[in-house]
């Protein structure tokens, strides 16, 4: 399917959201203490979708709270009475302006793992009722690396509309799904704005957008073979170089936890006498108790099996299982890391030992 | 998924004190109706929730062919386990999630010889599976069952292992770890009785086996010297588990989800994981 493209400038591009603001719950990149995070807004004074990437949190938790509750429980004389907690506020049909392609291709990661088997409704629902609308870099920062892996970002149609920077002033925005096309069209927004602020794209717009794509994906300073790295290191479980790009760790989980892709949560109980709640929130493989068992039993009790299964799962067991990598390549990890370990780095290095050996 | 992990409340019919820190707790339904709808094989588990303290794993040790109820015998080894064993009375209430995982592989014992080797509190999950052959016993020839614990004190289901002894369709050998004055059975660890004592048949032998960790590796180890082939020989992994859906990550060895495409495996599919479990 062809879909849609329109030519507008930043005053179109501004009046775009702000009547998507007015008319749709949104979500958007909000500033606090210097750092970006996705809340509901209903104006462009609150936030900015043109958030840096660096400084930008994920959307992941817009689908996969960071902490939800699975229920509350009172212990009465008569039994035990559960009951399922607050409406999901998640739920309602909603857009998120400001999203950067990695995060939006981390939900199509994501998508595989709460979509097998057991199926997440709550996330599924959440998947359904959201319009993506991404506005495309024009420059890698120093941690990217998108490019490299195995999605095209260039056409990635895990966002709904995609808004391109061109030159002169000039603003694209291409719906990239029917989704996004539907949305775009039920804006009206060709009824309030003049045709100098919003019209139709022209021949020329395809090549123009491709140019900035180019320029774009002509800025990176990081660059991999992911097809080397998933080979190699799917051969090299024993090798020591997970010892050596892991000693620095002290297994703070801010990797994780900051990750669009990592999914891993655990379950945990809090009660004050009589009245209990349940909650489900993310946990971390580089946790030391993440698989010990009672009894003290632990396949991962060292911190470079921890690591190994980091990088593994990323690179090796998710591609195994699920057919994508579980890394979009947006850096997050390496920018939050406190000790500076990237996992560009060692998954590269673990590759490159291989190699040697 | 936060639905998903909400439990249902079930109540304790009985409390069995099986050895000095293994309990079976005998559970049904709270609500009417749904005892009935609860369908499970050998092999499965449950995420079994101590409100306040905890949700954990534990297979289920009966077999639905035993209707009314379900068993889980749990053994005091961590936080939740010892609050589960100091506060759980007759008449209380606790949360179950499931059933969960995949389960024996009923259709390959079909017709075939039988051979339960288990461990202390591994004979949990076996017992789910030997009740049910039990309950089917003609679909199977010889039926022979090896249970071993560090003293007899830790043998579990004494009463249940009479009822074995007095059925002649059965053979039960068990063992213990050092000599006791009053002990007449075997006394050596369950991989020496297992090739000195039992001497299986290998042909047409299906072995299914679990136990403390380094049990099973020592009775593969003893299994495969007396030539068994890695597809005969069925076990039940032990993981940190959470979900039980596939989605909390706990479980994983490789590409392998334990809660999904386990816990039962063979040895030729253990054989094809990462040695981290």
């Amino acid at each position: 399917m062809n879909f849609s493209t329109f030519v507008t400038d930043k005053a179109g591009l501004h009046k775009f959201y702000e009547d998507i603001m007015a008319s749709h719950e949104t979500f958007a990149p909000v500033e606090k203490f210097g750092k970006f995070d996705f809340k509901k807004v209903t104006s462009l004074s609150e936030c900015d979708p043109e958030s840096p990437i660096a400084k930008t949190l994920s959307i992941k938790p817009l689908f996969f709270p960071r902490s939800a509750k699975v229920m509350k429980y009172v212990a009465t004389s008569s039994g035990t009475d559960v009951s399922e907690t607050d409406e999901d506020h998640l739920a309602g049909n909603r857009v998120i302006l400001g999203v950067k392609h990695c995060d939006a291709r981390s939900l199509q990661v994501l998508d595989k793992v709460y979509n097998w088997d057991y199926i997440d409704t709550d996330y599924q629902k959440r998947r359904e009722n959201t319009v993506i609308v991404s506005t495309r870099c024009d420059k890698a920062e120093t941690h990217c690396f998108c490019t490299s892996l195995d999605y095209d970002v260039e056409n990635l149609d895990a966002l709904d509309v995609v808004v391109v920077n061109g030159t002169e002033g000039k603003i694209y925005i291409k719906a990239r799904t029917e989704k996004g096309e539907t949305f775009i069209s039920g804006m009206n927004i060709d009824n309030r704005l003049s045709k100098n602020e919003w019209r139709k794209a022209d021949d020329k717009t395809a090549g123009e957008i491709k140019t900035q794509y180019e320029s774009f994906a002509g800025s990176f300073r990081l660059k991999m073979d992911y097809k080397e790295v998933n080979e190699k290191l799917s051969k090299i479980f024993d090798t020591p170089e997970f010892e050596n790009v892991s000693g620095n760790c002290i297994s703070c989980n801010t990797c994780a936890f900051v990750c669009p892709t990592c999914h891993c949560f655990k379950i945990s109980d809090e009660k004050v006498k009589d009245t209990g709640v349940r909650y489900k929130s993310y946990d971390s493989c580089n946790n030391g108790y993440f698989t010990l068992m009672a009894g003290g039993h632990n396949p991962r009790p060292v911190k470079y099996r921890r690591w190994r299964q980091r990088a593994m799962h990323k690179f090796v067991y998710y591609k195994e299982r699920f057919g994508v990598n579980l890394c979009v390549g947006c850096g997050k990890c390496t920018i939050s890391c406190p000790v500076n370990i990237s996992i560009f780095e060692v998954v590269n290095q673990v590759s490159a030992a291989s190699m040697q050996e | 998924m936060e639905k998903l992990l909400v439990p249902t409340i079930c109540k304790v019919d009985k409390v069995i004190q099986e050895t000095p820190d293994i309990r079976t707790y005998r559970l049904k339904f709270r609500e009417e109706g749904l005892m009935e709808k609860f369908t499970f094989l050998p092999g499965q588990f449950v995420e079994f929730s101590l409100l306040g303290s905890g949700e954990c794993t534990f297979c289920i040790a009966s077999s639905a062919t035993r209707k009314g109820y379900f068993d889980c015998s749990i053994k005091k080894a961590g936080v939740v386990t010892a609050d589960i064993q100091n506060s759980i009375e007759e008449g209380d209430e606790v949360g179950i999630r499931g059933p969960f995982g995949n389960w024996f592989p009923l259709d390959d014992i079909k017709g075939k010889n039988l051979l339960f080797v288990g461990g202390g509190i591994g004979l949990a999950p076996l017992r789910s599976l030997i009740q049910y052959c039990i309950d089917n016993r003609s679909d199977y020839k010889d039926f022979t069952i090896l249970y071993g614990a560090r003293t007899s004190a830790d043998l579990c289901y004494k009463d249940e292992i009479k009822e074995w002894q007095d059925n002649k369709s059965l053979k039960i050998m068990l063992t213990i770890d050092k000599p006791e004055d009053t002990w007449k059975d075997n006394v050596g660890v369950v991989p020496k009785i297992l090739e000195e004592v039992v001497k299986p048949v290998i042909e047409n032998t299906k072995v299914i086996t679990c136990g403390p960790p380094i049990m099973i590796k020592y009775t593969i180890q003893s299994l495969i010297k007396l030539g068994f082939a890695d597809k005969d020989i069925i076990t039940t992994l032990e993981m940190k588990m959470q979900c039980g859906l596939g989605k909390c990550g706990r479980c994983n060895i490789g590409s392998t989800y334990v809660c999904k495409d386990g816990p039962v495996f063979t040895n030729e599919q253990l054989k094809m994981l990462p040695d981290e479990f």
